[in-house]
């Protein structure tokens, strides 16, 4: 009996240990202090998107710093940047995980620069909230710490389309794409709908990444009657395309994607970008809970921030939110294990800023609900349409 | 037929631009023997610059321009005095090595500098449409094509008639004869920098017109140096000519056999070209390649 004790025992410190080893082993975490870690494009031209993300993971840090940290813990915010290159994505990670010892991490950078720190992410197992370019091999199969709030691209090309289909029965379609897997991600959102709703295309573009010039593809689109025209441009080329539209004296019904739907566009593109169609799962900044938000920025954020502010900065403040809350659930001994269960169990967590975030049992994707804008050049906003 | 203007207007107003740049591009070369791969940064901090006298200081477009003449003229003198001049006599190999160093720090400098989004160059003109018949072109890009004819013009007067535009090119052939001769060279190449960041910069703030600004612009320098290749890296006047042709071929490749064709066009007419005179249309013979 007393051997059998003594085995148990002895089989019970062992367990005690690895659990205590467990708990020390999770990093990033002190009496004092969180560190969450985030890798963005903070350089080159899409810094509009990074710089804009991580401005919204700053709001949320600073907002639950402002109400005591988590737990007693303030939240320390180490952010890198890529320079939108994969190779420095992954070192960027790297370095986060190895050298600033991050608990856990939010971002990261764009859908390639994701997809390609997928294999270091699940390897570590370190809990991850995915904001700002959400594509489906991020989140199928779905991978046990890697959770990503917002809509995929296909989808949002889908409502979008859809939703012009319906509005402009009969009529003749066009359609320009970047040459990369973006590109490819809205023409096969695009096609979709074409099959099922047997779209009359007359014109179907592709133009090569960094394109600035889009004279000959307007005056193609011109000349093939396109009536519904989808923009597949980012924000330079968008505005490119209206202005030499403008120039044309064409005016078609032109649908763009959320990437491109950052107010300042609007003004770029003057008149020519008025009555333009975008599809978001963020709410405008022109409506009650945009304007919220900047009000809430205003306190939260140096004033040279402020401008830097856009649709990402929303996507970041939600999947920080989102991510914070599952820690806070944790209690005063939040580990990995733990996070990343309070993170499944999220549940109708609101923001504010978007449709409520629910993840769940095998759920790693938010599945946010998607809604149509239509710009105004007079108040250079964007405004939800029925 | 007005298919085939508008795209040929078009073509011709992009490729004025690219001419502008390219022409930046064998100014230095001309004078340097060097390769510049920054003048695609140099001409996007230019146009930048310009922007910031319009929103800070005057919107007025002789003060824009003014004020970015004089920024363009100080970038190149400081780049040449701080960075290029002590690279003389260093292997080729190195100084190009340093100017894509410095390419990098410049396209970087945007976003400590100014921001990643997109801003219009407005000084009250380039922006209008005129139409003819059913032909659209702003009044910027007519603009650009006249300024690039004017600076060929001046450009060609200058170094065949001037003493400086001599000696710029006896230093082009030969330093060390040009020095037995008391030209300066490290006058002349100061003085190419100024010359080649100005001009480079004219195409950038007609760019930023005619289109926007962005921290992408930089790419423009990508899309000129293939007009210096066609034109000729030592010949100043063809790379001007050069944008000309890439524009044009560019804008008829993209209306004619489709989007995808536009970016690959210029590239494969100057694979072409270069097979059959590998210095370029314009180009001298002995061209040391880098």
């Amino acid at each position: 009996m007393i051997k059998y004790l003594a085995t148990a025992s002895l089989l019970l410190a062992g367990v005690s240990l690895s659990i205590g080893a467990a708990l020390a082993a999770d990093p990033g975490i002190t009496d004092t202090e969180i560190v969450i870690g985030d890798v963005e494009p903070l350089t080159g031209p899409p810094a509009l998107l990074g710089v804009a993300a991580s401005i919204g993971h700053k709001i949320a840090i600073a907002e639950a710093n402002a109400a005591g940290g988590i737990n007693g813990r303030k939240i320390k915010y180490v952010l890198e940047d890529d320079g939108y290159v994969t190779a420095r994505t992954i070192q960027g990670v790297k370095k986060v995980t190895d050298v600033d010892k991050a608990f856990a991490l939010l971002g990261i950078s764009g859908s390639g620069q994701s997809i390609a720190v997928m294999p270091l992410l699940e390897k570590s197992g370190i809990p991850t909230v995915i904001d700002v370019a959400p594509v489906k091999f991020l989140w199928e199969p779905p991978r046990k710490n890697v959770f990503v709030v917002g809509q995929s691209y296909e989808e949002g090309i889908i409502h979008l389309v859809n939703y012009l289909a319906e509005k402009n029965p009969g009529k003749k379609w066009g359609l320009i794409t970047q040459d990369d897997d973006y590109g490819i991600t809205v023409r096969d959102g695009f096609d979709t709908v074409v099959k099922a709703r047997k779209l009359n295309v007359v014109y179907s573009g592709n133009y090569k990444k960094g394109q600035q010039d889009f004279s000959s593809d307007m005056l193609q689109l011109k000349d093939s009657g396109a009536e519904v025209f989808l923009a597949g441009g980012i924000i330079g080329e968008n505005i490119a395309m209206m202005k030499e539209l403008e120039k044309l004296n064409i005016k078609p019904v032109v649908g763009i994607f959320w990437p491109g739907r950052v107010e300042p566009v609007l003004k770029l593109m003057g008149p020519a970008g008025d009555g333009i169609y975008a599809v978001d799962y963020v709410e405008p900044f022109a409506g009650a809970a945009g304007k919220a938000f900047l009000e809430k920025a205003k306190g939260l954020l140096p004033e040279a921030e402020m401008k830097g502010i856009n649709r990402y900065s929303m996507t970041g403040y939600a999947a920080a939110k989102v991510l914070i809350s599952a820690i806070d659930r944790c209690g005063k001994q939040p580990t990995w294990a733990c996070t990343i269960a309070e993170l499944e169990k999220t549940k109708n967590v609101e923001t504010g800023i978007m449709a409520p975030i629910s993840f769940g049992p095998g759920v790693r994707f938010s599945n946010q609900k998607l809604q149509i804008m239509q710009s105004e050049f007079s108040t250079l906003s964007f405004k939800p349409v029925n | 037929m007005q298919y085939f203007m508008q795209l040929l207007i078009s073509g011709l107003a992009i490729g004025a631009i690219y001419g502008l740049i390219a022409m930046g591009f064998a100014v230095i070369y001309k004078s340097t023997g060097l390769v510049n791969f920054a003048q695609g940064e140099m001409t996007m901090i230019t146009a930048y610059i310009a922007w910031t006298i319009s929103t800070t200081v005057s919107g007025n477009v002789f003060v824009v321009a003014l004020g970015a003449i004089v920024a363009a003229v100080v970038l190149g003198l400081v780049i040449e005095r701080v960075v290029m001049r002590p690279m003389l006599g260093e292997p080729v190999f190195a100084t190009v090595m340093v100017t894509i160093g410095l390419a990098v720090i410049l396209r970087s400098s945007i976003n400590f500098i100014w921001d990643a989004y997109p801003h219009g160059l407005d000084v009250g003109f380039g922006r209008t449409i005129v139409r003819i018949g059913s032909i659209g072109v702003r009044t910027g890009q007519i603009a650009v094509i006249a300024t690039l004819l004017l600076l060929l013009a001046a450009i060609w007067a200058f170094f065949r008639y001037s003493k400086i535009g001599v000696a710029m090119r006896a230093v082009a052939a030969d330093d060390r004869t040009a020095l037995l001769m008391g030209i300066s060279a490290t006058r002349v190449h100061a003085l190419a920098w100024a010359a080649s960041s100005v001009i480079a910069g004219i195409g950038g703030v007609f760019f930023a017109l005619s289109y926007d600004l962005s921290p992408a612009m930089f790419q423009l320098g990508l899309k000129a140096f293939p007009a210096t290749i066609l034109g000729g890296l030592d010949a100043v006047l063809g790379s001007g000519l050069g944008g000309l042709l890439i524009g044009i071929t560019e804008n008829l490749a993209g209306g004619y056999l489709g989007s995808g064709m536009k970016e690959v066009a210029g590239f494969a007419m100057i694979i072409v070209v270069l097979m059959v005179r590998p210095f370029g249309i314009f180009g001298e013979r002995d061209i040391e390649r880098v």
